[in-house]
């Protein structure tokens, strides 16, 4: 529970007849992971791929841009089986293929269509209003055509060159048609640009402008209707064959999983050699399944884990299920390594110890725990649901200091009676009950516990809190060192730490005069020299982190109470609108601020608490023991999700 | 003039003066350590979106600073 899972170093030997069986076998029991084969000292070489790679992986890729193509997301689907998904996955790939480019063939011509139509019909909008045929315009022995547009009216100017010309204009969009003879042609050209002459293109075709436009509108309808009914049929045939593409991606995964398999194992003319790691407790199944499939030929032998392989094992968390989700927060932070104790079961506890002393109020439990089962419910998705655990664990402790607490939505339940003062509470008649004065700023300590009166003691509390948390740190710090490091180090690096607290003890018991002052200061220079011996001059520099780490406990109470404030000065807010007049507008508006700030505060009460807490774990509590950055263990195989076998 | 003065300060007033530095300049050390980190540790999930847990325990860690300040502020009142 505390350590990662055992492993052991397997090797598989075999002729390469039997390569390929051994393979498919390996990946069947998903619990070997591979070595990668890289250095070639030994004379082995890199494998090649099995035969029919280059297949496996073109459908692959096939699939996968029609998928992409057609924009498949993963669903839950029922499990198809594997053989005869295979008889027709080769008919049903071309028949998908075809089907799909077929259309997209079809759709690209049509949009390029609708491309030129759009050209086209901007071309020819300015002459819309000229009713002469765009042949007329062109094929002329003796007569010069400007085609443009100009601004004001050049009939003046162009008779006084000519008085053999032919001119069509739109006065609205300044278009003219004009046509003179050759000769006159440079002169015509000469005075046009006073008139901001821009010639235009005359789109080579036939037909008269007005009438082609209605056409080419029809056309550019009739290709638009097309394209839509295009891509409906593309709809249908996503949900048509979704499940198929699915299944095949699947497939095909796995296929070249397993053919491509050789590029990271060693092997010689004729015999192969997969080295890896593999977890004590499946062994003895993987030897017996790899046994059966090549009837007993190939050769597999199995090592312990020595010390210099202890960096490289690759790592997989053994916890139990209900501790599990916080393996999420383990892999945030580093994975541990092979030799290192895995505090995993130690953070399900103490996060959301942290988390429910920091929140701790009835109202924000309920509404996080119903949010978190809420979304658990609706989505499926792998990488939410650890989350929306870790998040449920965590409303429950808050749920729990909420009753010690006595808070409904930042609300004290129970009534208070302090300094003469009487503060009432939700609900009436339950009144706080006294136990023992505090030794601490004169405090009553009562149940429910005030937290927002009790401000002193709470903060000695959970600096005190801190102090057992971080002394369990280096405990565990102990614990990993004389493992690592043996029995001296581990008392020089972690004991030490221990020698210079209870000196600090004994000095603070010398100084209210119990026994000599003398003794805590030696035991505590003790402590110190065995720390500087061991941690050398960081040890030094770490030794305030005692106080400034405990200190940042204070947190627990500090943002609690932060909370506590958001939410009592939205309800004073809320309040005081209501109270002058029974019901009116500002009853609404104080429902509206009751609503929204309440709800701004129930987000804040996920990232605050939650990243405090974590930052405890993080920051206070694994920088006294915990190295991490062990490998994740990722074994040869599949974890089949559309297909069975 | 001095007397006058001192008469004029409420003791209340000058605590509640006293938390609010207490909080805000602390608020403020926060923050100015923070974007530092902060910006970092973007740049760094830029290259390698795995970063995103440390980076976020990194650009927390001055939160403490703020925290301290509040711990001073309800100790003040």
């Amino acid at each position: 529970m505390l350590s990662p899972k055992q492993m052991s170093r397997a090797t598989i030997i075999g002729h390469k007849d039997i390569f390929e069986q051994t393979v498919n076998s390996l990946h069947g029991i998903n619990a070997f992971h591979i070595e990668d084969y890289n250095d070639e000292e030994l004379g082995l070489k890199i494998g090649k791929p099995f035969e029919n790679a280059d297949d496996v992986s073109n459908k692959l890729i096939k699939i996968r841009s029609i998928s992409s193509f057609l924009g498949i997301k993963k669903a839950e689907v029922g499990k198809q089986n594997v053989e005869s998904l295979f008889e027709e996955l080769d008919t049903k790939l071309v028949e998908l293929d075809d089907e799909v480019s077929k259309r997209t063939d079809r759709k690209n011509e049509i949009e390029n269509n609708l491309k030129e139509h759009d050209t086209l019909s901007k071309e020819l909008l300015p002459f819309s209003t000229i009713p002469l045929d765009l042949d007329q315009y062109r094929g002329y022995e003796n007569l010069a055509v400007f085609s443009g547009v100009v601004k004001g009216d050049i009939e003046f100017e162009l008779s006084s060159i000519t008085k053999s010309y032919e001119l069509f204009s739109d006065p609205k969009s300044g278009t003219i048609v004009l046509f003179v003879l050759k000769e006159h042609a440079d002169a015509v050209s000469n005075i046009l640009p006073d008139f901001a002459f821009r010639e235009l293109r005359v789109p080579e075709i036939s037909g008269v402008p007005a009438e082609l436009l209605k056409k080419l509108e029809q056309d550019i309808v009739n290709s638009q209707n097309n394209i839509e009914s295009l891509n409906a049929e593309i709809e249908s045939l996503k949900s048509k064959y979704s499940n198929f593409i699915l299944a095949s991606d699947e497939l095909l995964s796995i296929e070249t999983q397993k053919v491509e398999a050789p590029l990271r194992i060693a092997t010689s003319e004729h015999t192969f050699m997969i080295d890896g790691w593999v977890p004590n407790e499946d062994y003895d199944m993987l030897a017996r399944t790899v046994e059966d499939a090549t009837d007993g030929r190939a050769f597999i032998s199995r090592t312990d884990v020595t010390k210099e392989e202890e960096a490289i094992v690759p790592i997989e968390y053994e916890n139990p299920k209900i501790s599990s989700p916080f393996e999420e927060i383990m892999d945030l932070y580093a994975r541990p390594r092979y030799s290192e104790i895995d505090p995993t079961s130690l953070i399900f506890i103490s996060f959301p110890l942290f988390y429910g002393m920091i929140l701790g109020d009835i109202g924000y439990a309920l509404i996080l725990m119903g949010l978190a089962l809420g979304i658990k419910k609706l989505v499926k998705s792998d990488a939410i649901k650890p989350l929306m655990n870790i998040l449920i664990y965590c409303q429950v402790s808050t749920l729990i200091f909420g009753v010690i607490y006595g808070e409904f939505l930042g609300f004290p339940l129970a009534g208070l009676e302090t300094h003469g003062h009487y503060i009432p509470g939700l609900i009436a008649g339950f009144n706080t009950v006294d136990l023992f004065l505090s030794p601490f700023g004169n405090e009553m300590v009562t149940y429910p516990v005030h937290r927002t009166h009790l401000v002193m003691t709470m903060i000695v509390v959970t600096a005190m809190i801190g102090v057992v948390h971080i002394n369990m740190g280096y405990l565990l710090g102990f614990i990993n060192e004389r493992r690592k490091h043996g029995v001296v180090a581990a008392m020089l690096e972690k004991a030490s730490w221990f020698v210079i607290e209870i000196g600090l003890v004994l000095f603070a018991l010398g100084y209210a005069g119990i026994i000599p002052t003398a003794i805590g200061i030696v035991v505590f220079l003790v402590g110190f020299v065995m720390l500087l011996k061991g941690e050398g001059i960081t040890g030094l520099v770490e030794l305030p982190s005692l106080l400034s780490n405990s200190l940042s406990y204070t947190r627990i109470i500090a943002v609690g109470l932060s909370s506590i404030y958001i939410a009592s000065t939205v309800n004073q807010i809320a309040f005081d609108m209501i109270m002058p007049d029974s019901f009116g507008p500002m009853t609404i508006f104080a429902i509206i601020v009751f609503i929204f700030g309440h709800a701004l505060n129930t987000i804040l009460s996920i990232i605050a608490p939650g990243l405090h807490a974590l930052r405890l774990q993080y920051v206070e509590f694994f920088t006294k023991f915990y190295e991490g950055g062990g490998r994740k263990y990722d074994p040869f195989g599949y974890i089949r999700k559309y297909t069975e076998e | 003039m001095a007397v006058e003065g001192a008469v004029l300060m409420d003791p209340a007033g000058l605590k509640a003066i006293g938390a609010g530095l207490a909080v805000g300049l602390t608020g403020i050390a926060s923050g100015i350590a923070e974007k530092d980190i902060g910006s970092a540790a973007i740049g760094a999930m830029a290259e390698n979106e795995a970063l995103f847990g440390k980076g976020l325990i990194l650009t927390v860690i001055p939160e403490t600073i703020v925290i301290f300040g509040l711990v001073v502020a309800l100790l003040i009142k």
